[in-house]
């Protein structure tokens, strides 16, 4: 057959849409739109999301499993109830600051504008409360799992107030230099407070206030030494 | 108009008989690019009755046609815009076209075809 043969170009041709038609019903996609890269993105998002909810939830069953075996060894005999009481003393003590912890992290060394001045206002050459709470929630942000500063351990009630020259943090004065500890990632911490636009990199290049941090392997925080307690809040009914 | 529709079930049965399949993320784009196919073949046997046709112009019709329809069904997918639309528009009311005029030229010339055998 001659190769310019229109009848057998067209066949050939032909053949090639009909392998092209086979494959592609082949792929059985049952889908009366053409599917576009968007849409398989969203979908892959979603199913992602539900597996993600999946995953929590399986943890959630394992932890509550691990209680189950616990109060059932307690049951029968196994378990000192007392041993595990103490336990969990201990890890609330822990989690709510009482006992002293260390860890990697960071120290942050903070002084007031000891160099040439700006303006004439002395309120820029120092620190305030306000930087302060900004540094802490600032490294909040960036993960740290405890924070003191001069070893008054920041708690959720701490406050942070102005006292003229000082500040004050859990009712204890504190004056420059403060030293602010803070366990956490090490470089995510850093960059909380040293990285260019955060608000520890302002109040450095603008009121040109001393802000030194060091990153640390072995940062200690000390536990918080006052006393706490409510007053007005009571705890909620299960199922209110 | 028949060796065409002879040649299409011997591609489909061979397509399914081949065990090579591609990626469903790129099934918009191969259909698409079927259709310009499809759109190509239909010109051909029409060129062909009308004893128009040409080699070059079909070849390059038929991979340029389903190159640059794949193309627009992807830029599209990039632009966030159904761009497809234009080559199933075109394509679409093409094939209608050419198969309106392979009719006519089919129901009027088929007895001197005949013939010529």
């Amino acid at each position: 057959m001659n190769k310019n043969n229109p009848k057998f170009l067209i066949t050939i041709f032909s053949v090639l849409v009909g392998i092209l038609i086979a494959s592609q019903m082949k792929l059985n996609v049952d889908l009366l739109t053409p599917v576009t890269v968007k849409s398989i993105i969203d979908t892959r998002k979603e199913i992602d999301a539900v597996r993600n909810e999946t995953a929590e939830l399986e943890k959630i069953i394992a932890i509550r499993e691990a209680e189950l075996a616990t109060l059932e060894s307690i049951n029968t005999g196994e378990a000192n109830i007392i041993d595990i009481l103490e336990d969990d003393v201990k890890n609330n003590r822990n989690k709510s600051g009482y006992t002293a912890l260390q860890g990697p992290g960071v120290e942050i060394i903070m002084y007031d504008n000891i160099g040439d001045g700006i303006g004439l206002n002395f309120n820029d050459y120092i620190i305030h409360d306000l930087d302060i709470l900004n540094i802490i929630n600032d490294l909040r942000v960036a993960g740290a799992e405890a924070i003191s500063i001069n070893d008054q351990r920041i708690i959720s009630s701490s406050e942070i107030k102005c006292g003229g020259p000082i500040i004050r943090v859990n009712g204890k004065s504190i004056g420059t230099p403060f030293v602010i500890n803070a366990i956490g990632d090490p470089q995510v911490l850093m960059a909380a407070v040293n990285a260019p636009g955060t608000y520890g990199n302002n109040l450095t290049k603008i009121y040109g206030i001393g802000i030194q941090p060091y990153v640390k392997d072995r940062v200690e925080v000390a536990a918080y030494k006052g006393q706490f307690q409510f007053n007005y809040a009571k705890p909620m009914e299960e199922g209110e | 108009m028949v060796y065409a529709l002879i040649g299409i079930l011997v591609g489909a049965i061979i397509g399914f008989l081949l065990p090579y399949t591609y990626n469903t993320a790129y099934t918009l784009y191969i259909s698409v690019g079927i259709l310009a196919c499809l759109d190509s073949v239909f010109g051909g046997i029409r060129a062909n009755l009308e004893n128009k046709f040409n080699t070059r112009i079909f070849i390059s019709g038929f991979f340029g046609n389903a190159i640059l329809a794949a193309f627009l069904a992807y830029i599209g997918d990039r632009l966030g815009f159904p761009l497809y639309y234009a080559a199933i528009f075109t394509f679409g009311s093409r094939l209608f076209d050419n198969f309106a005029k392979i009719r006519r030229l089919w129901l009027f010339k088929e007895k001197p075809a005949e013939t010529e055998k």
